[in-house]
């Protein structure tokens, strides 16, 4: 049995769904989150159905963990069944396969790549001197612009393909937006390393001690990997910690 | 405005972005830095740390359930205990600090993630319904959380950073460089999660190129 759904309800669960995460926890992780945004759409599917309303409800409080930029696509696509009239089962069973791909991606794409791409190319501006507040600036219109995009995108095929989204994914090439990504970060990332090393105040200007140094811990840094990170920030606090307390024994 | 109540205001508002609230990156230290540094008059101060704050917690960001420093109370904690420090030792001693209140903030987004669990209705509840009403109360927590852990991280740290800041031993530029040295580290770790020297030596090559005559003429 198909209902529809009205425009207020499918924006109002568009703009839910940035709070998604409001309630996270290690239960049923986004799970509460997924529940909450969906509940106008599914007052409006069920209307004077209490019962059918509480159901609806009660399977999407189960667990459901996404990135939070393309959990708006899951929500789309599972309104669509819903509004399909879908079985639980399936509706559940389609929220399962598509979850872990939906946190992979995003994960990939969002985190790993834009966020460091866009942030790296605003701390190079901030070296070399430009405006700190147009920058910042700059730096949210950039990044937001990339990320309201993909949240607009993914409701907007979630609720279009419903069943069908995982081709739309695939359609999209969203593995391949993340390879041009990352080869952005990385280019970012060279920009960064280029202004640190000769830019004013920055490595160059402390001497080649110094950049030796940092040179040796990058190499280290990109070999080890990410469980370096808190050894190595903990190493960085225990050397301020000592040179202070010398500098106020001495 | 009193320092607590300006570092409670940064601390709720900022830490809210970070995890229950679009996530529209105010929340991280590039930005909620100078932002905390512009409330408490020294923006100054808030865009020095925050440029080398950001460095660190390039490849920090939330997956799944791990547990990660958090940008938005390490950025404000460092601002405020360093803020109004006239002294060499301000900016590597409130990065310092913000670098160890990130973990406790990570602590405390952790501890919130339980409390989580027990306010929101499961999928056995007799009344889901109550999820909206739930779901606003966990997001207000956050809020408070993010207000409390920078508080006290100020309330331990400033008088920290203002005793030993003006015996700080090294000058601005070796200051700098011991922390850009901590931060290599971690642009190290970046490369790596991007796949490596080898498939990026090209346009690594490229942006440092770029970067060095950038930094040259501009």
């Amino acid at each position: 049995m198909s209902r529809t759904l009205g425009w207020r309800a499918l924006v109002a669960v568009f703009l839910r769904a940035f709070l998604i995460q409001g309630s996270w926890n290690y239960r049923t992780m986004q799970g509460s989150g997924f529940a909450f945004s969906l509940v106008p759409a599914l007052r409006e599917l069920h209307g004077d159905d209490v019962k059918g309303y509480e159901e609806a409800l009660r399977r999407h409080l189960e667990h459901f963990n996404a990135h939070p930029y393309l959990a708006h696509l899951a929500l789309g696509a599972v309104l669509r069944l819903e509004a399909e009239g879908e079985g639980a089962e399936g509706i559940r069973r389609f929220k399962g396969a598509i979850r872990g791909p939906l946190g992979g991606i995003g994960d990939a794409l969002v985190w790993a790549s834009w966020l460091p791409a866009v942030s790296l190319t605003a701390l190079s501006l901030i070296w070399l001197g430009f405006s700190g507040w147009w920058v910042i600036l700059g730096f949210l219109a950039l990044y937001n612009s990339g990320h309201l995009s993909l949240r607009l995108w993914s409701f907007r095929a979630g609720w279009a393909g419903g069943r069908a989204v995982g081709r739309l994914l695939g359609a999209a090439a969203l593995t391949g937006w993340t390879e041009r990504v990352r080869s952005v970060a990385g280019l970012a990332l060279g920009l960064f390393i280029g202004v640190i090393l000769a830019g004013e105040g920055g490595l160059g200007s402390a001497g080649a001690s110094w950049t030796a140094l940092a040179a040796a811990a990058f190499v280290v840094g990109a070999v080890v990997g990410q469980r370096l990170w808190r050894p190595a920030t903990a190493a960085v606090v225990a050397a301020v910690a000592l040179l202070a307390t010398w500098g106020w024994i001495a | 405005m009193d320092l607590f109540l300006l570092t409670a205001l940064a601390g709720a508002v900022l830490a809210l972005d970070g995890t229950s609230m679009a996530q529209t990156m105010v929340s991280r230290p590039l930005v909620a830095a100078p932002v905390t540094g512009w409330l408490l008059g020294d923006p100054t101060l808030g865009l020095a740390i925050g440029a080398l704050l950001e460095v660190y917690l390039l490849v920090s960001f939330p997956t799944g359930g791990a547990r990660s420093p958090e940008g938005a109370t390490a950025a404000v904690v460092a601002v405020a205990t360093a803020a109004g420090v006239d002294a060499p030792g301000a900016v590597p001693l409130g990065v310092a600090m913000g670098l160890i209140w990130g973990q406790v903030g990570g602590l405390t987004v952790s501890g919130i993630r339980k409390v989580n669990a027990r306010l929101v209705p499961g999928p056995e509840a007799p009344q889901p319904d109550r999820i909206s009403a739930a779901h606003a109360l966990a997001v207000a927590l956050d809020g408070l959380r993010g207000a409390a852990a920078a508080v006290v991280g100020v309330a331990l740290g400033r008088p920290l950073v203002s005793l030993l800041a003006s015996s700080w031993p090294l000058g601005g530029t070796e200051s700098r460089a011991l922390l850009l040295a901590g931060g290599a580290v971690c642009a190290g770790i970046l490369l790596r999660s991007l796949g490596g020297f080898r498939r990026h030596r090209i346009v690594l090559a490229l942006g440092m190129a770029v970067g060095l005559v950038g930094a040259r003429f501009l």
